[in-house]
């Protein structure tokens, strides 16, 4: 029997950003801002979000 | 002095609304309402130049700012979850002043109804499914036996070997696959509704096991208990996978306006 389960309260435990990301920026209702980013505008986010975060981890 | 814009959190029936006071918004903001006839809306007043078009363009680049303001913009979030029935709004969603958000609550009105009838009194779960790299790779019935004709050091013996070796693991890709799929369909017929994010790039999240699932389940607030008992004995009854929930979560992930795909 290998499997594991890890129960991971978001409130008791730091959640983990990626899980949040997750939701915050592909999910929720969208209501069309006078300065909201397009769709596209977020998904090129993620992808920037992508190298920006392995940079980081080369950094450090 | 500068500017301010209307930052948007969530929206919430514009019936009783629980004392805002104590919330602290994005960048240490206070939280107030906006209303409409049918339709509230969680707002704070936010500095034009950290949160207007070209300020967000530049700020959601910078990882330390993102991490902080997504936190910032969760914790308002879930503390309404905590209350009251709370669709969340898609993040750095920014108007220009009241006028405009009640413009727009106006025309969302009646589909947000729906999306608060459907949501109300559940919470999100994740369900993250991995494949355990430290379990045996599972053999095809019938497959692989020991190579008895190629003698050590037989380049054909190796190919087959390595063939072999190739082929188990394919049929371990698939199986994980499949038992992620499984797994999915169960958890998904006892919530409410269901859902399948895009797999984790591990570079985000830091965790080099394979993602198989992503998941996220909207579950009635009183089966949060048995839920969760259904994850572990779905967990457990597979073998090579890891499982990880998360969760209570506000329902972001079931407060879209478009229909499912």
């Amino acid at each position: 029997m290998t499997a594991t389960l890890e129960p991971t309260s978001v409130r008791n435990t730091a959640t983990s950003l990626v899980d949040l990301l997750d939701r915050l920026l592909g999910t929720g209702v969208v209501l069309n801002g006078d300065i909201t980013l397009s769709l596209s505008g977020v998904d090129l986010v993620t992808i920037k979000l992508n190298a920006l975060i392995s940079s980081v981890r080369e950094a450090t | 002095m500068a500017d301010t814009v209307v930052y948007l959190y969530a929206l919430v029936r514009p019936g009783v609304v629980p004392d805002l006071s104590p919330l602290r918004g994005v960048s240490g903001t206070a939280v107030r309402l906006v209303r409409d006839d049918r339709l509230a809306c969680l707002v704070s007043d936010v500095d034009e130049d950290e949160f207007g078009e070209t300020a967000l363009r530049t700020n959601l680049e910078d990882l330390r700012w993102l991490e902080r303001a997504a936190r910032e913009h969760d914790a308002v979030v879930a503390a309404a979850a905590r209350e009251m029935c709370t669709a969340p709004l898609r993040f750095a969603t920014v108007c220009r002043d009241d006028a405009s958000v009640r413009a727009r609550l106006h025309v969302l009105g009646p589909q947000a109804a729906a999306v608060l009838d459907r949501i109300d009194g559940c919470d999100e779960w994740g369900v993250k499914l991995y494949a355990d790299p430290s379990s045996p790779v599972p053999v095809p019935a019938g497959g692989s036996v020991v190579d008895e004709h190629g003698a050590t050091g037989s380049g054909t013996a190796y190919l087959m070997q390595r063939r072999r070796e190739l082929a188990d693991r394919a049929f371990a890709v698939e199986q994980d696959a499949r038992a992620a799929d499984d797994v999915f369909a169960v958890l998904a017929e006892s919530a409410v509704a269901a859902r399948r994010h895009r797999l984790q790039d591990p570079q985000l999240s830091g965790d080099q096991r394979p993602m198989l699932l992503n998941g996220a389940f909207l579950v009635r607030r009183g089966d949060a208990d048995s839920f969760r008992a259904l994850v572990h004995a779905v967990a457990y009854g597979r073998r090579s996978i890891a499982a990880v929930l998360t969760g209570p979560w506000a329902p972001y992930s079931f407060a879209s306006t478009e229909q499912d795909p």
